[in-house]
């Protein structure tokens, strides 16, 4: 049975649904990847599993939990962890604070202990303000809350954003560790290539709909899909 | 003998300050995380000062419990406000807020005037002799309407500093949305908040009543001065709150001096504008480069 299952989601602002009929899966320990144009609707998909967009119809189905009458606050102690595309640290916060104020951790300190040995730049700089942090300890920073509360799933919605090559291969290779770690990972990331190469299965949408699904190895294999969703890096 | 005056108007202006500090504290925690210019929080002073009187005159009882009952008593006003109205508007523009604040406002003053007239109160205080240092007057009462307002401030930046409970309403008043994903209860949050900003309001109501008299227009002839001096601190940082409601409210004393009482909020508020113009977000305001 399969951690997370959307079937035939549709999710939207205001009167307009952006993403429709979307059937996603993400299994225990696994990394999927959802790839696609700009305004493809990919964030909108995370948020919905999230319950962060304010329409939303369809079923989402965590660990046998009907999300949708789950208010976002409890879905961190059924598992469930995000890192948005943008804002995703409390920049008024210290570094501490940040994964202090993590609800739902279980032996908080060594937690907290845990995260500086995985991220030992944040370590250095625990007093400092998130807002006060460069992009790349920042994305760190990010991933490390999200990780706080052990997660069963960890949604990442497009994690390299504005970071160099150097600091993305970072990202990617701690978002790779993830399965070692317990969680399963459902990304959705501009460099796609990168992101279903170090997946299980990747989804591919354009205006708003999943077009094609399939293991990793076959969509990178897939010459014109690779050409038209996937880019070259 | 300039500088025995302007040590007076000093002291005089710290004092207010101090007093009008908790009140503009309660304006900003509720703009920096509830997200609205909450004008109720005039009205919340006027009823907590009300309600000392009513404590004393109608009770009998002693300043000490009618203090504490209109500390408890204003939270609960606020928290009834909140859970009746202001929580159903949580998702809705700050203006439909600052629009129903100001409803609430009026319906406060009227019901108060309803029972209380308009007729002026005061909150009797044992009277004690100034001491008097070469013409600098210190009354003893103001040194401890000061201690009140300064020790209620520390405990706030206690809570808000180094408690969880401080970190989660930080969180939210940075972003709600991450706040909300990261598993914290901004509902908690908020019913928190709200009993807090009820609390300081009657605190502050009480004490600007000692210092005056007692009017149903004591708040809401304040709350153009609270939100004139949580701008110039810097909207939504609580330590600006204080140093504006200070240097506000010290410079009106000054002026006084020279421009007379009427005219020295003017003075005050020229002070607003010059601030602005050199620094607009304020004495302590921050601008973050967020991604």
């Amino acid at each position: 049975m399969s951690l997370l299952m959307l079937e035939d989601v549709a999710a939207g602002y205001g009167d307009t649904d952006v993403v429709t009929g979307v059937n996603l899966q993400v299994g225990d320990r696994e990394i999927v990847a959802v790839a696609g144009t700009n305004g493809a609707g990919k964030s909108t998909v995370v948020k919905a599993v999230m319950g962060l967009t304010p329409r939303l119809s369809g079923s989402v189905v965590f660990d046998g939990h009907e999300l949708t009458r789950i208010p976002i606050e409890k879905r961190v102690s059924l598992g469930l962890s995000y890192v948005p595309q943008v804002q995703n640290t409390f920049a008024a916060l210290t570094v501490l604070e940040n994964l202090q104020v993590v609800e739902r951790v279980a032996n908080r300190s060594q937690r907290i202990k845990d995260m500086f040995d995985l991220f030992p730049a944040l370590a250095d700089r625990r007093r400092t303000a998130a807002g006060d942090l460069s992009g790349g300890e920042r994305q760190q920073l990010a991933f490390a809350r999200a990780l706080m509360s052990s997660p069963r799933l960890s949604v990442l919605d497009e994690p390299s954003a504005a970071l160099s090559p150097a600091l993305t291969a970072q990202v990617f290779e701690q978002v790779r560790r993830c399965p070692e770690a317990g969680a399963a990972v459902l990304i959705v990331e501009q460099r796609a290539r990168q992101a279903i190469e170090f997946s299980n299965r990747g989804y591919v949408m354009d205006s708003g709909r999943i077009v094609l699904t399939d293991t990793s190895a076959n969509l990178l294999s897939n010459d014109r899909m690779a050409q038209l969703y996937l880019g070259q890096h | 003998m300039i500088w025995v005056d302007l040590a007076n108007a000093t002291i005089n202006g710290i004092v207010i300050g101090l007093l009008l500090a908790l009140p503009a504290l309660a304006v900003t925690l509720v703009f920096g995380i509830a997200r609205f210019p909450n004008a109720a929080t005039g009205d919340f002073m006027t009823f907590g000062a009300y309600t000392v009187v009513a404590a004393k005159s109608l009770l009998a009882l002693p300043l000490a419990i009618g203090v504490a009952m209109a500390c408890a008593l204003t939270a609960l006003l606020s928290l009834f406000f909140y859970w009746w109205v202001f929580r159903a508007l949580v998702r809705r523009s700050p203006v439909a807020s600052l629009i129903v604040s100001i409803g609430i406002a009026l319906v406060v003053r009227s019901t108060i005037t309803f029972f209380a007239g308009q007729s002026q109160y005061t909150i009797e205080v044992p009277l004690v002799r100034a001491w008097n240092f070469d013409g600098v007057r210190i009354v003893p009462t103001d040194l401890y309407i000061a201690g009140v307002a300064v020790t209620a401030l520390v405990l706030t930046f206690c809570l808000l500093h180094l408690t969880p409970l401080g970190r989660r309403m930080r969180a939210v008043a940075d972003n709600m949305e991450l706040a909300r994903a990261s598993g914290i209860n901004v509902g908690r949050v908020m019913i928190t908040l709200f009993a807090i900003v009820g609390f300081y309001c009657g605190l502050g109501g009480v004490l600007i009543g000692i210092k005056a008299v007692v009017l149903p227009e004591l708040g809401w002839e304040l709350l153009l001065l609270l939100f004139a001096a949580v701008i110039l601190g810097g909207i939504g940082s609580p330590l600006g709150a204080i140093i504006g409601m200070l240097v506000f409210s010290v410079s009106q004393e000054i002026a006084s001096l020279w421009v007379g009482a009427s005219y020295k909020i003017v003075f005050a508020f020229f002070l607003l504008l010059g601030v602005l113009l050199l620094r607009p977000q304020g004495i302590l305001g921050k601008v973050r480069a967020v991604r």
